[in-house]
């Protein structure tokens, strides 16, 4: 069973990846954290009814997760299969999160299944080679280099995905509707709710400079909206959403966005 | 001095870019200049804060209006007349509304700090009964637009004056802000409003601060009485009393303040009391724009240099096209994007910047090359210092230009530019001085830029294996005009029992060469 998805395809995103799985051109997302990547590509699975396999980078995938093991079941040695191999043979979506942060080893593997000719030999399983369904699919996403130690993906591995999405924060209005998909916004705390978006917005700016150290996504917007309709003032739930996390780098970080929330919202 | 520029510097800018949505903006703080906008150069000119009258506190707050007047300015205005003659001066008051109207329907949380500012300005106002002729004109002109009341008293024909030329300048700002138009448009009807006033638009106008005119203390309660009544003229607050006691106290800005206090009290190295005990210094003055170091196309192409060192790849392009064999081909994998000195990255190094007056011909070049060195350092991720040495008024100093604690940042660039190229070379006394922070440091290479000899030969011989028996490792860098000049440089500096000298004879090539000692 899968679930509704809700996502609100502003930059029609939705359609160029429909087109990519025509051709089957795979498709690179390109976005900072919390822009709706992740909800794209499940809502987009959901709409060409196909099993979603995802594999999450930042969480220190390991290669065997990818490919597989060998397992020792009553006195058998049998090979589980990863999820990459799995992906292939079922003809699946295989969806690789953050893979700028995948280890070496592990991009070596996806590189050879990857490429033209869609097949990985499994010397995990006496060099057995698998070969991808035909309409088998793979969207990856990357968050962009923004701060120190990420990595680039290496160019063998970016030329494997000849479609580049580029998902980045959506405008003010669109931001607004998003809301709106997640929670109620009462008309009474529009305004507010217009302002964190607003505050938002600079923290970005400011962060795309590296003139600070964090920038809020999405998820912070909601969150703030939501926040607001427990009854809590609107300075506050700034204060809370946005501005205590900037601590971890000093006062005067803190200060910053406080002023920010101060003369925007007032009290 | 209760602020330090830098930290200053480094909340104006932040605040400046995020109020005018304007991330290219630049602050100039320049002791006892009025806050101007010059838009076209993406530059705000600021005081500091003892510009203003009252306590620390409330000179930081009056400061912090005027920087979101001019945030609102850079936003809003396309152009900035200067103060000191009747035309500039009265665009540039129509101005102050319009932008104040505007950017208050996006910051309205400024309200409390600019009901605050008015009041305590309106105090350093000249009485209009001591003021003569057509300044007397103008004053009471932008007294009477801008705030709705006099200080002091004009006559009859002169106040229906002044009303009908408020009324003009009022409905001018209506007028644009309903149709959009902007600074131009309200510069295109000052001659009308100049003839109204009965003024001369080139008539030169006195810039007195404010604090010069009213002297150092403010009496506190004539300033909660003057609250008090643009609280009641201007908004509706219910309560009266409270609203006004709020607004003196100024609580949404005391927290941001007492933090800047305290931040300007820390040194930069942990550990020592203060910096001149250990006899290093921090450029005071900021009021030298980092722009002009800032070599753009330098940087990038250094970055674009040591590109594969933050990615740790490099693109190989290995023969294809053979027969398939599913063994041979598992095993014969190159590592087509595995590089190896990915590690070298962990280098932490000092660099210490001769600034003795024979630079002085270069010393342009010489400063970009040192930023494009920063720069690439922080893209990099390696931990850096850069300290520089120089002579100011006989006086040998050591500047912290980037301590290591502390992130790089434009800050680090504006005192780089401060630093004026002076003096001789007394390096064994600079590293003296340096053996405090590097020892705190703990560098694992320490690179010394210079253009010749040092005066202290021998000591510096000593200061050098002083330097190597703590594990560092010493390298210099002879900077010359040409490569003769260079490596004659060079040629001297063997002598100093540096572990490796570098003949650097252009400028735009020390970067790299930095770089590169860090790869071994
Ligand atoms: N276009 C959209 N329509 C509906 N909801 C959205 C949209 N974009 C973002 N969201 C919401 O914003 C939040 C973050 O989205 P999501 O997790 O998809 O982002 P992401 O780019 O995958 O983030 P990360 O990089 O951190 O993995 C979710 O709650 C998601 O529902
Ligand atoms: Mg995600």
């Amino acid at each position: 069973m899968m679930l509704e998805v809700d996502y609100l395809d502003w930059n029609n995103a939705l359609g160029v990846l429909s087109k990519a799985y025509q051709t089957g051109l795979f498709a690179l997302i390109i976005g900072p954290k919390g822009t709706g990547k992740t909800t794209l590509v499940r809502k987009f699975a959901s709409q060409v009814k196909k099993e979603l396999y995802s594999v999450n980078f930042s969480l220190r995938t390991r290669e065997s997760h990818l490919i597989g093991t060998k397992t020792l079941d009553k006195g058998e040695i049998s090979f589980v299969e990863g999820i990459l191999v799995k992906s292939m043979r079922d003809a699946g979506v295989l969806y690789l999160d953050e893979l700028n942060a995948a280890e070496a080893d592990v991009l070596l593997r996806l590189d050879e299944a990857l490429d033209d000719r869609r097949q990985l030999v499994l010397k995990e399983a006496e060099g057995q080679l698998v070969n991808a369904a035909s309409d088998w699919f793979v969207i990856a996403t990357i968050n962009p280099l923004s701060h120190v130690g990420t990595k680039e993906l290496p160019p063998q591995l970016l030329s494997r995905f000849p479609i580049r999405l580029r998902l980045e924060y959506p405008p003010e209005e669109v931001e607004l509707q998003i809301i709106n998909r997640h929670t109620e916004v009462d008309s009474s705390k529009l305004n507010d709710v217009k302002r964190a978006i607003k505050l938002a917005k600079n923290l970005r700016d400011a962060a795309a400079l590296e003139e600070l150290y964090y920038s809020p996504s999405l998820r912070e917007t909601i969150a703030f909206a939501k926040l607001l309709n427990t009854g809590i003032k609107s300075n506050q739930a700034a204060e809370i959403v946005y501005a205590n996390v900037y601590d971890q780098w000093g006062e005067v970080e803190y200060r910053k966005v406080m002023d920010m929330i101060t003369s925007l919202f007032g009290d | 001095m209760i602020m330090r520029n830098d930290i200053l510097l480094d909340i104006a800018t932040f605040l400046a870019r995020r109020w005018s949505g304007n991330s290219k903006i630049v602050i100039v703080l320049s002791e006892d200049k009025t806050p101007i906008s010059k838009p076209d150069k993406n530059q705000i000119i600021l005081p500091i804060i003892n510009y203003y009258p009252g306590t620390d506190f409330q000179k930081y707050r009056q400061w912090r209006v005027a920087l979101w007047y001019e945030s609102m300015r850079m936003h809003y205005s396309t152009k900035v007349l200067s103060y000191d003659h009747a035309f500039g001066l009265l665009l540039n008051t129509i101005e102050t509304k319009r932008v104040e109207f505007l950017g208050f329907r996006e910051w309205e949380g400024m309200i409390k700090e600019i009901i605050f500012n008015e009041s305590i300005s309106w105090l350093s106002r000249p009485l209009l009964n001591s003021l003569y002729g057509r300044y007397k004109v103008v004053e009471a002109f932008s007294q009477y637009f801008l705030t709705g009341y006099l200080k002091g008293e004009v006559f009859g024909s002169e106040f229906d004056r002044l009303k009908k030329a408020s009324d003009f300048a009022n409905e001018l700002i209506e007028e644009a802000i309903k149709n959009g138009y902007s600074t131009n448009w309200i510069e295109q009807h000052i001659p009308k409003l100049i003839k109204m006033l009965e003024i001369d638009p080139l008539m030169s106008i006195p810039i007195i601060a404010p604090r010069t005119r009213l002297g150092m203390s403010i009496n506190q309660s004539d300033l909660l009485k003057q609250i008090e009544k643009v609280v009641i003229a201007k908004h509706k607050y219910d309560d009266i009393d409270k609203a006004a006691k709020n607004i003196i106290e100024g609580n949404d800005v005391l927290g941001e303040f007492e933090t800047l206090v305290n931040e300007s009290k820390k040194t930069e190295n942990k550990g020592y009391e203060s910096l001149e005990n250990i006899g290093l210094s921090i450029p005071e003055r900021m009021d030298l724009d980092e722009t002009q170091i800032y070599d753009i196309d330098l940087i990038r192409k250094i970055k674009a240099a040591f590109r594969d060192w933050r990615t740790g790849w490099i693109e190989r392009h290995d023969k294809t096209g053979e027969e398939f064999d599913p063994e041979s081909y598992t095993e014969s994998l190159p590592k087509p994007f595995l590089t190896d000195f990915k590690l070298s990255i962990k280098t932490k190094v000092t660099i210490l910047l001769d600034h003795s007056s024979s630079i002085e011909d270069a010393e342009l070049g010489y400063k970009q090359a040192t930023i494009a060195l920063c720069e690439a350092l922080h893209y990099l991720a390696i931990k850096f210092a850069v300290y520089a040495f120089n002579t100011e008024a006989r006086q040998v100093k050591c500047w912290i230009v980037k301590p290591p604690n502390v992130k790089w940042s434009l800050i680090s660039a504006r005192r780089l530019v401060q630093i004026k190229a002076s003096g001789g070379t007394p390096l064994a006394e600079i590293y003296g001085l340096l053996i405090p922070v590097t020892k705190s440091f703990k560098p694992d290479i320490m690179v010394t830029l210079t253009d010749g000899e040092p005066s202290d030969f021998d000591a510096v011989r000593e200061m050098v294996l002083t330097y190597r028996k703590m594990g560092i490792k010493m390298v210099a860098l002879g900077v010359g005009r040409n490569l003769n000049d260079s490596v004659g440089i060079t040629h001297n500096l063997k002598y100093l029992n540096y572990e490796k000298t570098v003949a650097v004879s252009r400028l735009q090539d020390m970067p790299k060469k930095v770089i590169n000692l860090l790869r071994a």
